[in-house]
């Protein structure tokens, strides 16, 4: 996963506002928050020197459809529908112990993951540990994917 | 685009182990003679050391042959962690099967995991294609 | 109620499939693996009817087909991976009538494990036996996050069991042996992976036993002894153990009796299983239907006077076909011109050949024959063998054409 660090060296440091923002370096924090996209920073995409630099960060950034409200995000592309984090998540197991917890395809509505079309897909998110007023660092979808598809921004 | 040009460019002999990767064999199944398929299969994973030693750059394409075959495949650098110099990676296809020996030591069953091959930088050369190899 | 499907892309044969379909095509496929979806859903180039290149209707390559098996003196017919048990059953006919040499995928793939299996050779069980009892799981030369994406979740690692109440961070513990960190070797944590070198997996059990036998573990490439101590430790506590066996571990042994030996004293120490990692959904089918009608799991040559039947490397499909003594080939289930080594599958380009298929494969392009089949799980029902060897019925979930690869072989049948 890239870190602010990394993402501003690819930006042109110029802090020349035009993203609205007052600096390279808050973009680069919102833009490792997916509040703004690649895109948003206009010499980045029109100036010809940027182009590999624009080219790199896009990779860095993968496109994402939506970021939840925890920040969760799943990479389609890396994603390979093997159920790891579906069957790993705590609150899969506590909401469909005999269908999601036991291995098999989600009986409940109330998963958080669910495998749909060879890919996982996220809904519920408001009962992901990492939310609310007692969130705790949960890390079980992360460490049980194969692939890096799953990461919290 | 002569062979001559490519007699500078070191050869080194590696051995090569094959694996399975569950994205090739996703296009597989939606066709195997794909873009995708071709484009996920041609291919050998080196190791950073023996990219150096070959004087490539990673994504060039480079020679790969033996006494069993010969194929022109994209050369990557392997995400492992560990160093395997001496080692490659080429993921289970007809890309691979052109160079598995066919000898068996009379056991039947052809060494698919553990080949030698002579490997040889070939900037430009077109990659091997489906059609090409039969 | 959810209606459930059974997803043919491996040997999970995973039972928990739902589908959603329009225009009389599949158009969803959840809780599938990636990879199941793409066979669930069909290929985009479909196999089509031809003799001689030239399309033609089914009955014309069906006519074809049997006159080109009637009239090989050494007829091959091989695959049977991807094909139900009532194929694979008329396969054997078929074999017997023309005395044919008689072969599968497992020839060159995970044959001598599940030959052990069925001679009680190695003790086994079920993936219903791993989710609800196992422990220690050990994965040594497989990765299964590629070849079976579902393996972990669904029975090895991640579900909750009977006796595994507690999740798999206290329940289980699951170890990767490998010469490269795979993604299931990442999955298992840098302390329960073991890197061991190309070729060394016979001396790594060597070395494993004396470590369960209180002996100094050597290896020749000084490998860390505490580490094996270590591992011989966890192997020890285990209440159900069970070793995952991949095509790595097969290959890298010239014979099995290291393993017979390791699993000997895993045995006499704690409770261990074996499992072969069997790829295609129906493999394990063919080994048992036709162990159970000759007492071999494959390689087989019939003799068309007699009904006798012979057995061995000479027979397997590699040294057939290297050795050219097959003069024509039924190829179902099966694409052998991209999965045998180059040189081996040439010569099955020069002889009359038969490929009864769903999509168009390698070998097709270089078929006398090609009949398009229904894709069974999909197209048709059918039977198969999961690959622990518990029976499975495919279910119909779209409506096709295509004739079952059972009927198509059950009209070559009569027509000889």
């Amino acid at each position: 996963m890239a870190n602010v660090m990394e993402i501003y060296q690819l930006l042109p440091k110029t802090n020349c506002k035009e993203c609205g923002k007052s600096t390279c370096m808050a973009f680069a924090v919102d833009l490792l928050a997916r509040k703004v996209k690649v895109d948003d920073c206009i010499p980045l995409v029109n100036e010809e020197k940027y182009k590999d630099n624009y080219e790199k960060l896009s990779e860095i950034i993968a496109p994402v459809g939506d970021v939840t409200e925890t920040g969760l995000i799943v990479h389609d592309d890396k994603c390979i529908g093997c159920g790891n984090c579906v069957v790993a998540c705590p609150v899969n197991v506590a909401n469909d112990p005999q269908g999601a917890g036991s291995g098999k395809a989600p009986t409940s509505d109330k998963v958080i993951f669910k495998v749909e079309d060879g890919v996982v897909k996220a809904r519920n998110v408001e009962e992901c540990r990492r939310f609310g007023e007692n969130k705790i660092l949960c890390v079980a979808c992360i460490d049980t994917c194969p692939t890096k598809a799953i990461e919290f921004v | 685009m002569g062979f001559g040009q490519f007699l500078s460019s070191p050869e080194i002999k590696l051995k090569v182990v094959t694996f399975r990767d569950v994205f090739q064999n996703t296009a597989q199944e939606s066709s195997r003679f794909g873009e995708d398929y071709c484009k996920l299969s041609a291919v050998i994973k080196l190791d950073p050391k023996d990219i150096v030693k070959l004087s490539i750059k990673e994504g060039e394409t480079v020679i790969v042959k033996n006494k069993s075959g010969k194929v022109v495949v994209k050369a990557e650098g392997s995400e492992s962690e560990e160093s395997h110099t001496g080692i490659a990676y080429m993921v289970n296809s007809p890309w691979s099967n052109a160079l598995v020996p066919d000898e068996t030591g009379g056991s039947g069953v052809p060494s698919f995991k553990d080949f030698e091959v002579s490997v040889q930088g070939a900037k430009g050369e077109r990659i091997t294609s489906l059609r090409d190899i039969f | 109620m959810t209606e459930y499907y059974v997803c043919p892309g491996c040997a999970l044969l995973c039972d928990d499939i739902e589908v959603e379909i329009e225009d009389g095509k599949v158009t969803k496929v959840n809780s599938a693996c990636r990879k199941g979806v793409a066979r669930m859903k069909g290929c985009s180039d479909p196999m089509e009817c031809t003799v001689d290149d030239e399309k033609t209707d089914v009955d014309a390559a069906i006519t074809k087909a049997a006159d080109i098996l009637r009239e090989a003196k050494d007829p091959l017919i091989f695959g049977h991976g991807n094909s139900s048990s009532q194929a694979q059953q008329l396969s054997i006919d078929i074999a017997k009538r023309t005395g044919a040499y008689l072969d599968d995928t497992s020839s060159f793939c995970q044959g001598p494990i599940i030959e052990a299996i069925l001679q009680d050779k190695l003790k086994t069980c079920t993936l219903d036996d791993i989710r609800h009892k196992a422990d220690v799981i050990v994965f040594w030369g497989a990765d299964p996050s590629n070849s079976h994406p579902r393996h972990l979740s669904r029975y090895s690692y991640f579900p909750r069991g009977n006796e595994r109440q507690r999740g798999w961070e206290e329940d289980r513990t699951a170890i990767a042996i490998d010469i490269r960190k795979s993604d299931t070797a990442e999955i298992c944590g840098q302390s329960n992976f073991y890197r061991i070198p190309m070729a060394a997996d016979a001396e790594f059990m060597e070395a494993l036993v004396s470590a369960l036998s209180g002996k100094v573990p050597k290896t020749s490439f000084d490998f860390d002894k505490k580490k094996i101590l270590q591992l011989a430790n966890v192997l020890k506590k285990a209440k159900f153990g069970v070793i995952c066996v991949g095509l790595g571990l097969v290959y890298s042994l010239d014979e099995l009796e290291p393993l017979f030996i390791l699993m000997d004293k895993l045995n006499e120490v704690s409770s261990f299983h074996l499992l072969p990692m069997v790829g295609q959904y129906n493999m394990r089918g063919f080994n048992q239907n036709l162990f159970d009608k000759t007492g071999y799991i494959n390689r087989v040559k019939f003799d068309g006077e007699d009904n006798s039947v012979k057995h061995g490397a000479d027979f397997s499909v590699i040294e057939s076909l290297r050795n050219r003594s097959v003069d024509a080939a039924l190829i179902i289930g099966s694409d052998p011109l991209s999965s045998l080594p180059l040189s081996v599958a040439r010569y099955l380009a020069e002889i009359p050949l038969i490929t009864i298929d769903p999509c168009r494969n390698l070998t097709a392009t270089k078929s006398t024959v090609t009949i398009p089949c229904a894709l069974s799980g999909v197209e048709a029902g059918g039977t198969a063998m999961r690959m622990d060897g518990v029976e499975v019925e495919l279910k119909k979930v779209i409506d096709t054409d295509n004739l079952t690869d059972e009927e198509i072989l059950r009209r070559i049948k009569e027509a000889i």
